[in-house]
């Protein structure tokens, strides 16, 4: 047992007190035979941040009486061995308040369980240990926690439980990196250790999950230090300085990376702008201009070296005004609201605008010490501008300052310019013509144009019009074979305008002897290129109108030099033609050099265009059409094409390269039916499609002919016919009568019937299906002579037994009949049906054969011959068979009889008068 | 839950009485805040199981209790709400804020905007059922030791909406239980003045 002893002092009642207190300072224990002082006084309410390692604690109030202060021993304990020791002393002033110690180590602390303990010493007495777990009793703890990582950096999270608890897992929230590696240390202690190769969008969180819900998490950001660049500085009123700067990526996005500037060492306000100022003193020296950023995971530093008497950049001039105010310039005037300016040499802008379209006109540029006006020249009378002005050091040129506000200012009126006149002479009729004034250059409103002509060689006759400003054209009536000087102003409130003149030559300059050449136009336009003229002293024209329709012409003058242009007009049509004619301007009147006649764009001609006739010639047809008209050609035409279809479908065509074609033919077609589709071939195509449907004729003519090529062989070989007949004869007559002996009649051939039995003659009739009357047969006919006595005894008539046949008997019926009447019998001869006449009902009576003999002529009967063959020849008679048809009926020749032939008679029906 | 958005306490039935209005006032805080809840889970990819906690202090339910002591239970609950709930909205933005301003942080305020109404709803029904002397619940006990490590403030926010969305639930349910004995005793009492009007 130790006892303290205090200094004896008078006051023994106090002295008591605190040796009583300093007595319930420490217990006296024995253990094991040997005796240990505790002391009392020890540390309470002992907290321990996990994120700094920051043990703070206060004194147990048992240490109040402490005078001379005490000491507070800590240990560090990794995996419950001691691996720091420290000591904090507490003065006597200190005992009663909060003490704190941190524990700094590189060793890395947060995957090994730790534990932290503190005990108090006094005069060799100690305290109890207390103790401090990481992590407490049911928690879970993960650290590092709030941490803000660089991106490119890799961290390391661990996860600690305490005893009795087991991790399940640990894992990453609300960050997209994916470069994550887990590890299992132990039961109680797992790592997570991340790539952090992105910045975080906002906290992300590293989980450890003990069970389901029970979760503790740290959460950390990942973020760049500051990357600001390109300082710059200067000064707008030489009294301060401005900074300026790119502020770098996702500046001040997140609040926990906040980046605090400093300009000089002076705090910016709205730094995260990057801009920055600051009241300076200006002077001529050449001086650093510092500027810094900072962030929790860096600082950067900006410089900028820089006099700033050369870096001046000039405010706006103030209040611009126009001084003076002409039709062709303005005077301008301004003020600084910096004094300091009048003392540079300044270089001012003046920008001028068009004040409708706000377009810029021009700038100008003016220098001057302290410059404060201008003057603006070569403006358009009576014209609206916009007018600003901006300003810079003319030495040791920054920038240009900030332009003035712009100020509207209307320049005073004017004459109008001289007029842009050309004309069109057409017989006696001159159309003089004038552009319109634009605002730009009427200078005020129009009032009229004045119009004076005269012939050049009396130009003291003139004569005048005023024409309203409604009208740009004045038709006169000239004498053509004169050349007259025409001469147009404008008028407005200031005055006429400069005359224009021009010469209208005695010649109608369209009947010239240029020749017209094609032109094609292109992107709406006409491009034209000529030779260069020697009469062209000043310059070129070139007009242009339709080729029909109304001439409203347009025209445009080209300066000397140049010998091309491309011709633009808002009236130009598309499918239209032009006449584009060149002049050449000269001292007196405009030469024609030249002409062109083309489309701007040919457009397809529409379809039906032609009015188609047709003509066949023979196997041919031609097509023809009217000439087209050219308000009708939308395009040029080069040729056509007629296309005809037959039945079939086979196509054909002809064409022709010539456009003043009026007709195509197409040859060599069949009788048949066409269809003929006559299209014009342009630029754009074949266009203008028209067609008609032809029907060719038989040909008339050919079967004319043919039927009388027909019938001159019909007669050519009847007349052959009848000469070899005529020339033959006699063979014929022989044959068909052969000569007939003269009877000798004798009493044997009365007697002897049987032995002189007639032959019957057959003749075969039935190639004959019409009887022919033979007017020669019947002069020539000489039938043998029969030797007809009285003597004649007996007379045989028999019909032919085999084959004796009549012609049909109703194709004869209209003319054969036989005739009752005219037959007579011969007296003395007995009486016989058939010796008599032969009735034949079909027979016409007003025809009789009639048989003419040498000398005599008997009607047709029967003839008796005696011992000769019996030749009857009955036309129409149809003994048995009326219906048969009158066919042929043999012929018996005479064994006897020297010329074998076959004779006909052909009876042709002649018409009697009954 | 998208049926449920097009909730108005604008009823057209003028007849509604102060507890119904308050029930559907309730009602449409719940589903407020029942986004905020997806919202912020969404957010901050956490599961519906973490952070079950009550945070708020109010004697237990009881089938015994009167309508002055339901109506009192949940003013004095809403009322620690609020506090909850504008101090996680205030540490949120301190700590946590991200700068941009979405679809979250619209429905946060709309909540927290609402909040209040409701509570004026049910306090006047607690006047209105204890007469002139109404003894406003107190939020001095309500702990509100918010906590430094991230990532637990994160988890508290959770709880604060958890807890907003509980109460409000558990307020639409009390208060479209409770008879208009409120409304009935107005009105005896608004016939009782008329009928001494006339008298006089």
């Amino acid at each position: 047992m130790k006892f303290f002893f205090l200094q004896r002092n008078k006051h023994g009642r106090i002295i008591m007190i605190t040796w009583l207190l300093l007595l319930s300072l420490s217990t006296t224990s024995t253990q094991d035979g040997q005796e240990n002082s505790v002391l009392r006084c020890g540390p309470q309410n002992v907290t321990l941040d996990y994120d700094s390692f920051l043990l703070k604690w206060e004194d147990d109030p048992s240490c109040s009486v402490i005078r001379d202060g005490l000491v507070y021993e800590l240990q560090l304990l990794t995996a419950d061995k001691p691996v720091h020791n420290g000591e904090v002393v507490v003065t006597p002033a200190q005992i009663g308040s909060t003490h704190s110690w941190k524990w700094t180590s590189h060793l890395p602390s947060q995957c090994a369980r730790h534990s932290v303990r503190l005990r108090s010493q006094y005069n060799n007495q100690s305290s109890p240990w207390m103790q401090k777990m990481l992590p407490d009793q049911g928690e879970i703890l993960v650290l590092p926690r709030n941490q803000i990582f660089k991106v490119g950096s890799t961290a390391t999270f661990c996860c600690t439980v305490p005893d009795g608890e087991s991790i399940k897992t640990m894992f990453l929230l609300n960050y997209k990196g994916a470069n994550v590696n887990a590890t299992k240390i132990s039961e109680h202690v797992h790592s997570l250790t991340v790539h952090l190769d992105q910045e975080s969008e906002n906290w992300s969180d590293v989980i450890c999950e003990i069970s389901k819900g029970n979760i503790s998490g740290a959460s950390f950001h990942a973020s760049y230090p500051p990357d600001d660049s390109d300082l710059q500085c200067e000064t707008r009123d030489l009294e301060s300085i401005d900074c300026f700067w790119n502020v770098g990526r996702a500046a001040n996005e997140h609040p926990a990376m906040e980046r605090i500037y400093q300009l000089q060492g002076s705090p910016c306000i709205n730094g995260h702008s990057g801009k920055c100022s600051q009241k300076v003193e200006v002077d001529t020296v050449e001086r650093n201009w510092t500027l810094t950023a900072t962030n929790r995971l860096g600082k950067l530093e900006l410089c900028d070296r820089a006099n700033l008497t050369k870096r001046v950049h000039m405010v706006a001039p103030e209040k611009v005004a126009a001084s003076t105010v002409n039709p062709r310039n303005i005077s301008l005037k301004w003020s600084w609201t910096v004094q300091k300016y009048s003392n540079f040499n300044l270089t001012c802008q003046v920008d001028v605008s068009d004040g409708d379209s706000n377009t810029k006109v021009f700038q100008t540029e003016n220098f001057g010490v302290g410059l404060t006006a201008a003057v603006i020249k070569d403006l358009i009378p009576h014209w609206d501008y916009d007018v600003r002005v901006r300003c810079g050091t003319a030495q040791h040129f920054w920038k240009w300052g900030d332009w003035s506000k712009s100020v509207k200012i209307r320049t005073k009126g004017d004459v109008p310019d001289a007029l842009d006149v050309w004309m069109k002479v057409k017989e006696d009729q001159t159309v003089i013509s004038w552009k319109v004034p634009l605002a730009n250059q009427s200078h005020g409103e129009i009032f009229d144009y004045k119009v004076s002509w005269a012939k050049t060689k009396e130009k003291n006759q003139s004569n005048q019009t005023n024409v309203s400003r409604s009208n740009h054209s004045l038709t006169l009536t000239l004498d053509p074979s004169e050349e007259y000087m025409v001469t147009v102003t404008a008028r407005n409130i200031n005055g006429s305008s400069s005359p224009s003149t021009i010469i209208i030559p005695r010649l109608n300059l369209d009947k010239s002897e240029v020749k017209t050449s094609w032109i094609s136009g292109s992107n709406g336009s006409f491009f034209l290129s000529w030779p260069v003229s020697p009469n062209a002293s000043c310059g070129y024209i070139v007009d242009w109108c339709p080729v029909f329709g109304n001439c409203t012409f347009e025209w445009m003058k080209v300066p000397p030099n140049r010998t091309h242009t491309t011709i633009f007009s808002k009236n130009f049509e598309d499918g239209r033609r032009y006449l584009l004619s060149i002049y050449a301007c000269t001292e007196r009147a405009p030469v024609l050099l030249q002409r062109r006649e083309g489309y701007v764009r040919e457009t397809k001609i529409e379809g039906e265009l032609f009015k188609l006739k047709n003509k066949q010639e023979d196997s041919a047809v031609e097509v023809s059409w009217e000439p087209i008209p050219l308000e009708k050609q939308t395009a040029s035409i080069h040729g056509y094409i007629l296309y005809y279809q037959d039945k079939s479908g086979d196509v054909f065509n002809v064409s022709t390269d010539d456009p003043e074609a009026t007709s195509l033919t197409a040859k060599n077609l069949n009788i048949s039916t066409y269809n003929f589709t006559v299209t014009a071939l342009t630029a754009v195509g074949l266009c203008g499609n028209t067609s008609i449907i032809v029907t060719l004729n038989p040909l008339a003519d050919q079967l004319i002919m043919l039927t009388l090529i027909s019938l001159g062989a019909v007669f050519l070989i009847l007349s052959v016919s009848i000469i070899i007949c005529y020339r033959h004869w006699a063979c014929i007559k022989h044959k068909v009568y052969p000569p007939i002996p003269k009877p000798v009649l004798t009493d044997q051939w009365l007697t002897s019937p049987d032995e002189h039995t007639s032959h019957r003659l057959h003749f075969d009739q039935s190639h004959y299906s019409e009887v022919l009357d033979v007017p020669k047969l019947y002069d020539k006919f000489r039938p043998p002579q029969p030797v007809v006595s009285q003597d004649y005894k007996t007379f045989t008539f028999s019909q032919t037994r085999k084959g004796y046949y009549n012609k049909p008997l109703k194709k004869l019926q209209p003319c054969l009949t036989l005739p009752t009447t005219g037959l007579t019998s011969q007296p003395g001869l007995p009486t016989s049906p058939i010796n008599g006449v032969f009735p034949n009902p079909s027979y016409n009576p007003s025809y009789s054969l009639v048989m003419h003999g040498e000398d005599r002529e008997f009607k047709s009967g029967p003839e008796v011959h005696e011992r000769i063959p019996f030749i009857r020849s009955f036309s129409g008679y149809q003994p048995q068979s009326p219906d048969k048809t009158f066919t042929t009926a043999e012929l018996e020749e005479n064994p006897e009889s020297p010329i074998s032939c076959v004779s006909t008679y052909i009876l042709l029906p002649q018409k009697t008068s009954n | 839950m998208a049926g449920r958005s097009t909730r108005s306490i604008n009823g057209s039935d003028g007849s509604r009485t102060a507890p119904a209005r308050a029930a559907a006032l309730a009602d449409l805080l719940h589903y407020e805040c029942s986004t905020l809840l997806e919202l912020f889970r969404k957010k901050e990819n956490f599961t519906e199981d973490v952070a079950d906690r009550r945070m708020v202090s109010v004697p237990p339910p009881s089938s015994q209790l009167d309508t002055r002591d339901k109506l009192w239970r949940i003013h004095s609950a809403l009322l620690q709400c609020q506090k909850l709930l504008e101090k996680a909205v205030a540490k949120e933005e301190e700590e946590l804020g991200g700068g941009k301003k979405g679809e979250y942080e619209n429905k946060r305020k709309l909540v927290k905007e609402r909040l209040p109404l409701l509570i004026l709803s049910t306090g006047e029904l607690l006047k209105a059922a204890e007469g002139t002397t109404s003894l406003t619940p107190s939020v001095e006990g309500l702990e509100l030791n918010v906590p430094t490590n991230l990532f637990d403030l994160k988890l508290w926010v959770y709880r604060v909406y958890k807890e907003v969305n509980y109460w409000s639930k558990t307020a639409t349910n009390t208060l479209k239980d409770l008879p208009s004995v409120i409304v009935k005793e107005r009105a005896r009492t608004t016939r009782a003045r008329n009928r001494r009007s006339t008298r006089r």
